[in-house]
Formats: structure tokens, sequence, C-alpha cells
């Protein structure tokens, strides 16, 4: 008599699609492998299956620097992860453009991305991209379902969604991971190399670049992933960024650190010495 | 806005009749007759008697011509009208009828300072027009945004945008509505009824599905065909989504479930890059073999979306030239919908309706929608969830309130932690006009009766929102005696609905129960009235059981015996409390009898290994006590794990058990544990003060969990899991001692700011503080200045505290304290978030800073602390 999608979302994210021969595409580290050809544009989102969530990194959201975890809080961390897996349903979806250097309407400099309206103000992305002939424009998300259950929690148990929160924050890193990888091995067959991610927010690239992220890549559409007026996307659990394409080998130069962090001035974990990037 | 109930009042004002006639006549009811179709063939075209081929992408093509992404597209129609035309034309050669105007995006949200919509529309018909095609239908997409509540676009919001296109659509000779790509429901419905409202073009609407066959919001084919049908499109459908030959079961899924034509644009298959050039994976040969398979489903309106072209149009036009419709059979369904579930009755099949969202007898419930405490009823509505109901009463009804108001605003916040489809109950038709307007589904109405003022009021309601409705069995003479009688009513109501077009599977019959206690003659009438409406009309019925039991001792079990019969009867739709025990035995009981639950699977997966608990205590079912009741009867059969939750280790437990019981309580806070706070308090009550429990023993337990957290040695999680374990230890001293005693120790507001979406921060601080003693009015995310103002006014706060995440944010906490200052100078603030610090709280004019939730817990302590001393 009832057909459900309750709110504990599919119990399995989506299965993988077949390509034009039928055949299922490789599955490598969890991330259903896009088959790009020149490698300029993911599938039009790509369905992650197995991410899990990190644990280390979901405790270090949380704040935690080693105190002792008693046996019932353990369990309830467990059963967030378990929720926060059965609950999502990751997607990413990727496109890459040439970087040219430019001016904008006031004559101040910017990065412009060839083929696409996006223009990136800003001292601080200008840096991250120095070198980069190419820019990966990225998108990932944990979907709604996820969404909807933080909002059941939020009114019926506090710490559960404190908790369901940090593991969403964990796995939708690790989502973005897997899409930076897909994007990278693509880069790889064009003989490019890739630096870090680098966000909407970060530094003095605004926030206000998130929409236009959404809009060229029809995130909306594809992955469901929709802007508000304040510049945030909903589902809260995403991630958009900005990943520079190199030519030659990389020197290890731009290892995450704190630097660009807005939150570093009072951030307890950098202050331990346990930032909250591996 | 409330179209009907507005209609409705000016007739009468001008002392006309308003019936069903009269309001078609004024406009206000939708009616077929008076739809502006084009000519003949599209009219066969509605009946589902021809075919209707429409065309391919747009976008594609003009993504393949070096538009670049992130442009608006709709901006062409002005710019190149030449070449929007050529694609258009290429279409209508290819054998497209149907043409779709280049504006999808072309809303006021989108176009922003671009363009206006009026002018992209008057540019795109025009487009269209000078193609050559026979029908122009004006493209509608989705508005960009996400809905409240999960998004932050207020329905009223998506519903102007989308009239405003429609009207510029109509006002440039569109011939159709097309409202397509969506996968949010309730901004489908918000789409739709900006078309029934603002024009009489034939509305189509097509949403589009993922590969788990839902939405991103969870809408299966079902509930879109289910809901898009009783709203009355001319036409529904998929869109977008996937390849045509994975559209097949969405297809078969949508014709099974509605009788109007079924639409299909499906995509040609995955983009890929194949040197440097997007191609599609389906050619057009094996696009039309597959779409040939959704014809033979049902599919009668059909073209192409992403990757299509001229060339899979025109495979598509040898299918349906010349070719005529098969008719469709289409079972009627008898069911209501959420966004995200749909309750069919079939057969004999039941479905419990939940009864605790009803502010009559139930003092808690009561206190909650006075002061705004939301959460209450979102708490009641997961539990009945959880407890196996199948659809959810929500009444609002206190003199107090502004009833339509508040019942819009639970029935959007309902629907965001429940998947259970809403009865929306109220008597008053505008209050029920509002809520409905806002629901995401095909909702039941509660109620109607047989009076004619009432069915002239209600009708149109449900009519024009696509609801079911219970009918009650009284009329200006009151509740009739017998069977015959209050058959008489049923058949009046059942009539009047379908003067209206509302089916008899959408009229639900409630034949109203009396108590035994003082009519005891009527209770085997009402059983007889039941059976005659159903075998007689054909209709469902509804009944709320308990009233049965007034006034007699052991209601439950008199409530159980009577539902059992009444199932023999015929009743279908139970209205009841779903947390009794003895309720959910008897539903599951009878749907093993009933044949619903097959194979008894469900029965014995739930009962088997159970044992028999003694008959209930003597504490009356309903009424005053219903909720505590409700409480004490988790699900009956775990008979062996106590009601108390997890058992502590072993040894812990002999450990606490020979502490004295205040050291037990504070092991009980400091640990974080839940079930056994409630305990010592209950020991402790004997021999101790209830202030005495507060200030020297529950507190400094907080502030010694406090103090560990401060230093480090406790992170988040365990401090929120020691405040959560005083907060069953405050509510054992609220229950047992006078309240001067247990009076908050102090009010205070808290908001996540204008543009801010992230609220976990200040949830967590909510829920320490409300677990302090504190009472916490908490007013949600992206809360507008003034409805803080509005707070701190109206409950007289002295303390505020606002929440934002980004540097973005901060300065709407900023508005808000520049507004607080102006019009509540009394008001203390604190302000807290990732990105705020010392100086940034004093940059926005705040009196406090709280690094963090134990902070702000200290910072209450200290305001409210010196206002004790003044």
């Amino acid at each position: 008599m009832l057909e459900e999608h309750s709110a504990s979302g599919p119990a399995q994210p989506v299965a993988a699609t077949k390509d034009a021969s039928g055949e299922s595409r490789e599955v490598e580290n969890g991330t259903q492998r896009a088959l790009n050809g020149a490698g300029r544009l993911s599938e039009a989102a790509v369905a992650v299956e197995g991410a899990k969530v990190d644990r280390g990194e979901m405790l270090r959201y949380l704040g935690h620097a080693g105190q002792e975890i008693a046996p019932e809080l353990a369990a309830r961390i467990d059963g967030a992860v378990e929720l926060c897996e059965r609950t999502s349903a990751p997607r990413f979806s990727w496109r890459t453009f040439p970087v040219r250097r430019g001016y904008d309407d006031q004559g101040k400099p910017v990065l412009k991305l060839e083929g696409s309206t996006l223009e990136l103000p800003g001292a601080d992305i200008s840096a991250h991209l120095e070198g980069a002939t190419e820019c990966v424009v990225l998108a990932c998300t944990l979907g709604l379902s996820n969404e909807r259950e933080a909002r059941r929690l939020a009114a019926v148990d506090a710490t559960t969604a404190a908790l369901f929160s940090a593991a969403g924050s964990a796995l939708v890193e690790t989502v973005a991971d897997m899409c930076s990888a897909d994007a990278l091995a693509a880069a790889k067959e064009r003989g490019l190399t890739a630096g870090s991610r680098f966000s909407p927010g970060y530094g003095d690239l605004p926030l206000s670049v998130q929409p236009h992220i959404v809009r060229i890549l029809g995130a909306d559409r594809r992955i469901g992933m929709t802007p508000t007026q304040g510049g945030f996307v909903v589902p809260a659990k995403s991630v958009t960024a900005f990943m520079g394409l190199f030519e030659g080998p990389r020197a290890a130069v731009d290892r995450r650190s704190c630097v660009a962090c807005p939150a570093r001035e009072r951030c307890m974990l950098r202050k331990m010495g346990t930032p909250c990037y591996r | 806005m409330l179209p009907i109930t507005n209609a409705i009042q000016n007739l009468r004002e001008q002392g006309k009749p308003c019936g069903a006639e009269a309001l078609r006549e004024a406009g206000a009811l939708c009616d077929s007759k008076r739809l502006r179709i084009k000519d003949e063939y599209l009219a066969r075209v509605l009946a589902g008697e021809e075919y209707l081929l429409f065309d391919g992408a747009m976008g594609t093509m003009l993504q393949g011509a070096g538009l670049a992404a992130g442009e608006l597209p709709e901006l062409l129609c002005l710019t190149n009208p030449q070449e929007v035309t050529a694609i258009h034309r290429a279409y209508v050669e290819a054998g497209s009828q149907a043409v779709t105007t280049n504006t999808f995006g072309a809303n006021a949200r989108k176009l922003g300072d671009a363009a206006r919509v009026d002018e992209v529309f008057k540019a795109a018909v025009e487009c269209v027009r000078a193609s050559g095609a026979r029908y122009v239908a004006a493209d509608i997409g989705p508005t960009g945004a996400l809905l409240e509540p999960l998004g932050t676009l207020p329905f009223d919001e998506a519903y102007d945008l989308f009239a405003e296109q429609v009207r510029a659509a109509a006002a440039a000779g569109a011939d159709i509505i097309l409202i397509e790509t969506m996968a949010d429901l309730l901004e489908m419905k918000a789409a739709v009824l900006a078309a029934k409202e603002n024009c009489n073009l034939p509305v189509f609407a097509t949403m589009t599905f993922e590969e788990d066959g839902r939405t991103f919001l969870g809408t299966s084919p079902r509930i879109a065909a289910m809901t898009l049908a009783a709203l009355g499109v001319q036409a529904l459908g998929v869109n977008c989504s996937l390849g045509p030959a994975e559209l097949l079961p969405i297809v078969r899924e949508m014709a099974a479930a509605a009788s109007c034509p079924i639409m299909v644009q499906a995509n040609a298959g995955l983009p890929k890059m194949v040197d440097g050039h997007t191609v599609y994976e389906v050619t057009p040969e094996s696009y039309a073999r597959d779409a040939a398979a959704l014809i033979e489903a049902g599919a009668s309106i059909v073209g192409g979306c992403c990757g299509t072209s001229p060339a899979y149009i025109s495979q598509l036009s040898a299918l349906v030239e010349r070719h005529r419709p098969v008719p469709r059979d289409v079972r009627a369904l008898c069911g209501v919908t959420s966004a995200n579930r749909a309750v069919v009755l079939e057969g004999r099949d039941v479905a419990v309706i939940g009864e605790r969202i009803n502010p009559t007898g139930k003092k808690r419930l009561k206190e909650a929608l006075r002061t705004g405490n939301v959460d209450y009823i979102l708490n009641e509505a997961i539990g009945q969830t959880e407890a196996g109901a199948d659809i959810l009463d929500v009444n609002a009804g206190l003199p107090e309130l502004d009833e339509a108001a508040v019942l819009c605003d639970l029935v959007g916040r309902i629907q965001s932690v429940t998947g259970c489809p809403l009865q929306i109950d109220s008597s008053d038709p505008a209050a029920v006009e509002a809520a409905v307007r806002v629901y995401a589904g095909k909702p039941i109405v509660n109620s109607v009766n047989g009076k004619r003022e009432n069915l002239e009021a209600v009708l149109p309601v449900v009519k024009h929102y696509g609801c079911a409705v219970i009918g009650l069995t009284l009329d200006e003479n009151g509740i009739p005696p017998t069977a015959e009688e209050r058959f008489a009513i049923a058949e009046r109501i059942v009539r009047t609905a379908e003067s209206y077009g509302i089916p008899r599977e959408d009229v639900f019959i409630d034949c109203l129960v009396m108590a035994a206690a003082t009519n005891q003659s009527e209770v085997v009438e009402i059983l007889r009235a039941i059976t005659m409406c159903k075998e007689r009309l054909g209709v469902r019925t509804v009944l709320g059981v308990s009233n049965v039991s007034f006034g007699l001792p052991l209601r439950e079990v008199v409530n159980a015996t009577f539902l059992s019969a009444a199932f023999a009867a015929g009743l279908d739709m139970p209205i009841l409390n779903p947390n009794s025990a003895r309720y959910r035995e008897a539903v599951d009981s009878w749907r093993v009898l009933c044949g619903q639950d097959a194979g008894a699977r469900h029965y014995v997966e739930e009962y088997a290994g159970r044992t028999l608990s003694p008959s209930s205590a003597p504490a009356g079912a309903s009424g005053a006590a219903g909720g505590a009741q409700a409480g004490s009867a988790q699900p009956g059969g775990a008979a062996g794990s106590a009601a108390s939750g997890v058992a502590p280790s072993a040894s812990n437990a002999t450990a606490e058990a020979n502490a004295d019981p205040e050291s037990q309580l504070r092991h009980c806070i400091v640990s974080g544990r839940r079930a056994q706070a409630a305990d010592a308090v209950r020991t402790l009550l004997a021999m101790h003060d209830p202030m005495d429990i507060i200030d020297a023993m529950l507190i400094p337990a907080l502030d010694e969990v406090g103090d560990k957290f401060e230093r480090g040695t406790f992170f988040l999680p365990q401090l929120m899991a020691s405040a959560e374990a005083a907060k069953p230890g405050f509510d054992v001293i609220r229950e047992a001692a006078p309240a001067d005693a247990t009076a908050t120790k102090g009010e205070l507001a808290l908001a996540t700011v204008k543009g801010d979406i992230h609220d976990i921060g200040k949830n967590i601080v909510r829920m320490l503080l409300e677990n302090y003693g504190y009472k916490v009015y908490d007013l949600g995310r992206d809360v507008d200045p003034q409805a803080v103002v509005d707070c701190v006014r109206e409950r007289g706060l002295k303390l505020v505290g606002l929440s934002a995440l980004m540097t973005t944010t901060v300065r709407g906490m900023e508005e808000t304290i520049r507004l607080l200052r102006e019009q509540t100078p009394d008001v203390q603030v604190f302000v807290g978030g990732a990105v705020l610090t010392p100086e940034y709280a004093q940059m926005v004019g705040a009196d406090y800073y709280a690094k963090d939730a134990a902070e702000s817990a200290k910072l209450c302590a200290k305001v409210f602390g010196e206002n004790h001393g003044e």
C-alpha cells in the first residue's frame, strides 16, 4: 500500500548506469569513473558509490583532541556515521576551462574562465592558480535526502544532529576528494597535473561566486544543488571549488595549510597542533 | 492568497448564489469548457484521441553554436531572433507540431537586470510563430531556487515568479503552458496554480527523475501523476532525466495513475566529450525504437530533451504520423500523497490517520501552539510516523491563534520531518485553503458536512487544490440517529462533490461516532451506516474511533473492540492515537485478516516471540492524560528490555547502585547517561527540596561538565550528552514540584541571522541552554531582523543570541542588532559563530561574544543572575 522515500533515504547510492556499449564502467577507488575522451567534462553527474565517512576527520570537526570516548558515545558516533552513509546519495560534477587573466568592468584584475561567464576576483585565487593553464570547476553534494534527515534530527535529538552534521562534513570532503581524483585522472591523460582545491569563501574569494558555479555546471539539474540568496547552497553538505591544472610536474608547494582559512585566528584545532587537513 | 475563499465572499456580498456553476462563471473555479483550446485537433489531443509531436533540445543546439557556460540562452530571443527561429524551423520541418519557446529560465529571478520577463516571452513567442509551428508551447522551467522549508524561497515568491511568466506567455499569444524539468513537487504545484489562476490555456506538466526512479526531492512517478492529475493539469509526464529506454518504467507508472494524456521528452542518453565536442550516446534510430515502447506504454505527447535534434524528431514523426493512440483504460486510484509517499487504498486495505496533532483536550500541545514550540509538534509528528501512522491529522484551532498562518507554517515544517501525507483539519475554510495551497502533494481536507453553506465553501477548495475530503454525516438538523438518515446526508455530500468535479474516490465519509455511554443505541447504527455508504455509494469511510468509549472505564479496551467491529463493517481509515498499543494490535491483526498484510509477513515480524502484555493501567486513554499515555506506550511487545533504555554495563550498575543518590546523579550527568538521571532525581525528591536538587546538584554537575569542556578534558558531544542527561532530571522536578518553585531561570531568543542557513551551532546552543533550565524561543535560520525584534517585544525578552557562520552574513547580524537597538533598546545581545571574534562582536554592536555553547551558558547565568539581583 505504501511507497516510501523515507527520511532515511535510499538505502544505497544510485546504481551505476551503463555506457553506450552496455557495459558497466570500471570502478576505481569506489568512484564510478567517467570515461571522458578529451577529459573536459565529468559525466553529466557522477553518482558515487560506497563513499565512507572518515571518522578521524569527523571527530576533528567535533573538536576531538584525544579525549577518551566512552562506549555509550562511541555507539552514538557509530550510529550517526551509519545514518549519514545511508541517507546520503553523493554526486559530483566538474568541468574544465582554460584560464585567462583579464580585467573586470571596473578595471580590477580578475581570472577569467574561457568558455564560461565566470570571473574570479581577488588576490588569493589568483595566487592559487598562478601558472595554471586550465581550471577545474567542481561541485559535490551529499544530496537532499541527507539534508532532510538533518532537519528531522534537529527536531528530535540535537546531539545526534551535531554528530550527523560532522559525519556529513567529513563525507562530503571524501566525495570532493573523489571528484578531484576523477578530474585529475582525466587531466593526467593530457599530461597535466593538478593543484589543490580552493573554495568560495576561502581568503578573499567571495561566497557570491558560488551561485555562478551552480549555473555554469548546471549543478541544479545535474546533482540537485541550488543556491540561496546569501550565496550558500542547499544541500548544506556540499562543496564547490576550483582546482588549477598545470603543464609539467608540479612541486608539492601548495599542500593544504591554514594560510587562507578564514577561521585561522580562533581555530582550536590549529592551536592544538591538529589542523583539520590531513 | 486565497482565490477561492475570496471569490465566494465576493459573490455572497453581492447576494449572488455561489455554487459550482457560479464559481465557474466567475472564473474562480477552472472549467474544461472554458479552456482556450486553439483548435479541434488540440482538443482531440487533450482527449487522448490524437498524438502530439513536440520539438527537441534547444540548449544543446545553442551550445553547439557556441553559447558560453553560464550565459542566459533566453536573451538570444531578443538579440538573435533569426538564429532562434532557425532552430525552431528545423524542428517544424522535422515534423514538430508544437514548438517550445526559448524561455526555460526566463523568470525575474534568473533574468535579473538583463531583461524583462514580458519582453523575453513576447520575443520568444514571435520566434516560434515565425517558424511556422502549429502550436506555441510557452516553456516554464524551475525558479532555480529551492523552496522552504529545505530551501529559502517562500512559496508565494515562487508563485509570483511563475505567475509573471504565465501572464507574459498568455499575453504574447502562446497556445500551451509547458511546465517542465521540475524536481520539487511543491515548486511544480506553485507553477500549476500560477498557470490555472492566471490564464485559461491548457497546462502540460512534466517532472524529471533520477536513476533511482525518484526526483532529487524523492517524488516518485506515481506520486507526481496522482498529485498533478488531482490538480487538474491537461497532460502530465516526464522530461529530461535519462534516455528513452530508462524512462519506460516511469511512463508505465504514470500512465497507470492518471487518465489524462501522458507526455514524454527523453534525453538522448548521457553526454560525453569526444574530440572536444559533447556527444550523446543514443542515436536517433535507437531513440525512436525505445520511444515506440513509451508510446505503447501510454505516452501520446512526445518530443525530445537534452541531446536530441531534428534528426531525432523526424524519427519520432514517422512513429506517430497517421496513427491514433490506443484508448487507455485507467482504473481510478483512491489515495493521497506527500512529496515522497503515496498512500493508496486497494480492495479492503486500511490506513491509519494519527490524531495527536489536535489541541482539543491536550494541554501540552495547546501550550506548544501558544508559545510557538514547533519542535514539540514535530516530535508528535515523528513519533506517530514511527508508531506506524499512514496519514497525520493537523489541527491548529485555538481561538487566540491566527489559524491560517499557524496551519500554513506547520504544514511546511511537518512535511520536512515526515513522509506521511497530511490531513488538514479546520472548520475555517480560509485556513484550509491557506494550508492546502502550500501543501506538497494531495492532502485530505477534514472536513465538509451536509450543510449547504459549508458544502459551498469547502468543496471548491478541495477541487481547486486537488485534495481528497472527509464528509461528515451531519447537516442543518445536527447528527441524525439512524443509519438511513446518516446515509442520506452522505449521499448528498457525494453528489454535490461530483457537481464540482470531485470524483467519489476522493470523498471519504465519516459516519460520526457517538459515546456508547450516552447514545448506546446509535453505536450499531453507525456500523450499519458505514456498510451502507461503502456498498451503495462506493466510497471509503473514516471514523474518529475513541469517542465511543467516553465516560467508560478502561477506554482502550472499548476502543479496540469498536475498531475491530468497524473494520468488519467496512471502515477504511480510522482516526486514532497510533501510539496506543491496543490500537496497533487491532490494526496489525486486521491487516492479516483482510489480506492487506500478505502472508502475514509484517505481523509475524512484529509479534513473533512476544507474550501478551497484562491489561493496561487504568489511566484514561485520551483527553488530558493523552500526553503521558503516548510516552509510556512504547512498542508494546519488546517485553524483555526495560523501557528505561540501554542498561549500563554490569560493573557500572553495581557501582552506581552502591553510591548515594546525589553522587549517582552527578555521575549520570557527567558521564551523559540520560536514562538513569530521572531515576536518581526521583529518589532524591523524597528527601530534598526541588530547588535544592536544581541548585545544589543539577547545576553544579553541569558546571563541572562546562569546566571540563573549557579545559579540553571533554569535547563537544560529551558536553551535549551531559546537558541531555540533565533534562529528564529537570522534567521530573517540574512534574513533581509546584510551578513557582521551578519557574524557568530566564527567557531568551536565538536566531541564525538573515542570509545564513547554517543552524547547527545555534541548535547546539539552544539545546544546552534549554537543558540548563532556560526557556528558549528558537526563531530558526535565515531570520528576518524584524522577526527578532517582534519576538523580543512580544515576549518582553532581556537577552537575544545571534549566530552567523560566514563573513558575508555578519552583515545580517549587524542589521539585526541595529534594529534591536532602535526598537527594543533594553535588550542585550550575544553573538557567536565560526567567523566571529571578540573584535567582530564589538564591531557589529553586540554586548557579548560567546566563543562556544558552554560560554553562552555562562553568559546566561551572568545576565539572568544580575537580573535576579535587581
